[in-house]
């Protein structure tokens, strides 16, 4: 079995610290008013942002489990 | 290590010519929609998401990436996605602040921006910078297609009765007159249509040799057995080996990497420039990031794996220590027929040639805009017409393509001495990219980053960066993640940490301090000899660089010499630029994108929402440069006079080739009706008969 900084170290450290550049950027955005939420196409560029995210977490998270257990 | 020579057959070089005089023949039909300077460098900001988003694909996977990818499957397994899969965390910066701003703003390079956000200095030093990166890619890119054809042909040959030793500086020299030879008659028209064909190719190619390779081992069951379990994980180890591991690649590619390539690479930012509105670009790299990339990175790094889980069946067939960079073109080899090996060998070819086109597209747009317009204005007083001058800059475009070319084959020198292709590409990335990516970054997200501190940025910031060149250890060593140290090519990726954190330092630094920087430069403008005094100051500033740079001294007392210069950059800049947060940040930071548009638009925005209709166009007699649409169609539209207008002809297939924008005129009563001028039906090559589609951008 892979050690740790092989599996879920890279992966904790890729959606923590890169977490943290696309959360001041989302914060950043709304403080600027760069993204106006009376318009339904900013709040669905909004959504697909976070959608984003986790989309890539989620592929991430299959593939190290795939590796690991099939 | 294993080197190949004389692959693939006769019927495969047939089919690779074959391609490559189809592609070209496809990318010189578009070039005569260059009709202006803003055509050839820009497409003229018309073309739908689905057009860019698919030539940005070929831009992207053509860079270098079958090559340093597969090579990177075949060593390290599924983390060789990596790099395509880190992009994300800087989309919510690049779709709602960066994109917004180089739309709005009408900028035409890079450089530009930093003139109108800081200063006409500023430019200067960041078209320095953007050159030395973008003909360091470009030299990345020959490289990469000299290692890639270099297999396929043999060790030496005759031809008339002399007789030629195959070398990689020799057939980079061929590959670089072919590349710059299209590109420079071509124009950015061209290269979008040639590598939105090449896009689709590329898919379809590296996907083939995913299926035939997984064919050839027997079957995907089969595959997934042979590679080990570290070989699947699709992150590498965290800190380890030097030469690939996840933290330093995280910095290097996921941040500087992806901030370079959305916010600085000229030729994707122009790509985004082509697309007919900021919505639309989001579309494009929204699409390109959640979809295309991770379809790519299997597409470029398949051979490898496949290469690895026969090299662990059938050792003779792909011997363990084949050169990974030549990995590509043996699997390819090794899985497909003739002439299907020559089909796949001519896509990653072009595709190679699509990355490179572009880049010198884009390094000639920089030249025009940075070097010669500013130029010509301070040389010669002699006043053109636009036909005139336009015909005079395409002219010189083409020349500067051409040189930039020579460099960039120049550049290949000092990138073939790394083992692989994507160490140098780390290497150059982790090096050349932090002070720009910092520069821009806290230029458009920061209202208070000052001139003096971008400017500090780049001089200090780019000193700091060579002591952490010099003096690796003990350096960059603090930032290293418990990386290991390797003396021939120290810190490969994780440098990059530690060049963003002193880019970073000295930019916060000289922000914070900006008030008692201004009450020195004020005391200093008391003395009667202040002129003197910032000539000294400048002086010694240039001279403290130098030795810096030459290393003149241990590392204690270089570091006091770059605070005391640092100091000195500082007091320069802000005697020497009239610099005012109020005037120079309105429109230019994410602060301001509101008042950007208003400016782009030239009047108050329409921000209601209205329908695209289908009408008809007539030509119109009088000489206003306006579109006139009737009452109804307007009211559909919810257009008023004044408002900008697009009109697309209604063939989605064009993806936007034939369209142009405008200003409404006054309405008319005819329902159904469009009156435009000549210009308009030239600018958008509109056919007779057919009808087009509208719709109010603001």
């Amino acid at each position: 079995m892979p050690s740790f900084s092989n599996t879920w170290l890279p992966f904790i450290y890729l959606y923590g610290v890169g977490g943290a550049f696309f959360l001041s950027g989302m914060i950043l955005i709304k403080k600027a008013k760069a993204i106006n939420f009376q318009k339904k196409r900013h709040r669905y560029w909004w959504n697909v942002t976070i959608f984003g995210y986790f989309y890539f977490m989620a592929i991430h998270v299959l593939l190290i489990l795939a590796a690991l257990y099939l | 290590m294993e080197v190949h020579h004389s692959l693939g057959t006769s019927t495969d070089w047939i089919v690779m010519v074959i391609y490559f005089i189809a592609i070209m023949a496809f990318g010189s039909y578009f070039s005569k929609y260059n009709r202006t300077t803003t055509d050839f460098f820009f497409g003229g900001r018309r073309f739908a998401w689905w057009l860019i988003a698919m030539s940005i694909v070929a831009t992207g996977v053509g860079s270098h990436s079958f090559i340093k990818y597969s090579a990177k499957g075949f060593t390290d397994g599924f983390a060789s996605t990596m790099t395509y899969m880190n992009d994300w965390f800087f989309v919510p910066f690049f779709i709602f602040g960066w994109l917004p701003i180089i739309v709005y703003t009408r900028i035409r390079s890079i450089p530009e921006y930093f003139e109108k956000r800081f200063s006409p200095g500023t430019r200067f030093l960041a078209t320095i910078l953007i050159l030395l990166y973008m003909i360091g890619y470009v030299g990345i890119g020959f490289l990469t297609m000299g290692k890639a054809i270099l297999p396929l042909l043999p060790q030496d040959f005759t031809i008339l009765g002399i007789h030629f030793q195959t070398t990689l500086m020799g057939l980079v020299i061929v590959i670089a007159l072919i590349v710059g030879i299209y590109v420079t008659y071509g124009g950015q028209t061209a290269v979008i249509f040639t590598d939105l064909a090449q896009g689709f190719v590329l898919i379809f190619a590296g996907g083939l040799v995913f299926f035939l390779g997984i064919d050839y081992i027997g079957g995907f069951g089969i595959f997934w057995n042979l590679l080990p379990t570290t070989w699947k994980l699709p992150l590498a180890n965290f800190n380890n080996p030097p030469g690939f591991n996840f933290v330093g690649i995280f910095w290097q590619d996921g941040v500087a990497g992806s901030v370079g390539f959305l916010f600085m690479n000229m030729g994707l930012v122009m790509r985004f420039m082509a697309t007919k509105s900021v919505d639309e670009g989001r579309k494009a790299a929204v699409f390109n990031i959640l979809f295309m990339l991770p379809i790519s990175a299997v597409v470029v790094g398949n051979a490898g794996w496949i290469a690895k889980a026969i090299s662990v069946a059938h050792p003779d067939v792909v011997p363990a220590n084949t050169n990974p960079d030549a990995v590509f073109v043996v699997v390819a080899n090794i899985i497909s027929h003739p002439g299907v090996f020559g089909f796949i060998m001519a896509a990653l070819t072009a595709a190679l040639m699509s990355t490179v086109d572009t880049l010198l597209n884009a390094t000639a747009a920089v030249y025009i805009n940075d070097i010669h317009r500013p130029a010509k204005k301070w040389l010669t007083k002699k006043v053109q017409s636009f036909k005139e001058e336009d015909k005079q800059e395409l002219g010189a475009a083409r020349i500067a393509t051409a040189l930039f070319t020579i460099m960039g084959v120049l550049a290949v020198i000092p990138f073939s001495a790394f083992p692989t292709v994507y160490e140098a590409h780390g290497f150059f990335h982790s090096t050349l990219t932090p002070p720009l990516v910092v520069a821009i970054f806290l230029g458009v997200f920061w209202r208070k980053f000052t001139n003096a501190s971008v400017i500090a940025t780049f001089v200090v910031g780019v000193a700091l960066m060579v002591l952490g060149m010099y003096y690796p250890q003990p350096l960059i060593q603090i930032f290293d993640h418990g990386t290991d140290f390797d003396p021939a090519h120290p810190y490969t990726y994780i440098g990059a940490l530690y060049n963003l954190f002193v880019c970073v330092f000295v930019g916060v630094l000289t922000t914070v301090t900006r008030d008692w920087q201004k009450k020195i430069v004020e005391k200093i403008k008391t003395n009667p000899n202040h002129k003197s005094i910032m000539t000294g100051i400048t002086f010694i500033s240039g001279a403290l660089f130098m030795m810096v740079i030459f290393n003149v001294a241990s590392l204690p007392i270089l570091l006091v010499l770059t605070a005391i210069m640092l100091v000195f950059v500082v007091i320069s800049s802000n005697y020497y630029s009239k610099y005012s947060e109020a005037t120079h940040t309105e429109g230019l930071t994410v602060w301001g994108i509101a008042k950007a548009k208003e400016t782009f638009k030239g009047s108050k925005v329409n921000e209601r929402d209205g329908e695209r209709i289908k009408v008809n166009w007539k030509l119109q007699d009088d000489a206003d440069d306006l579109m006139h649409f009737s009452k109804n169609d307007m009211a559909k539209m919810a257009a008023d006079p004044g408002d900008l207008v697009y009109i697309c002809d209604v063939r989605k297939i064009f993806g936007g080739l034939k369209s142009c924008h405008s200003t409404y005129g006054d309405p008319h009563d005819e329902d159904g009706i469009v009156y435009i001028t000549q210009e308009h039906i030239d600018q958008g090559q509109f056919v007779k008969g057919k009808p087009v589609t509208a719709e109010m951008e603001m």
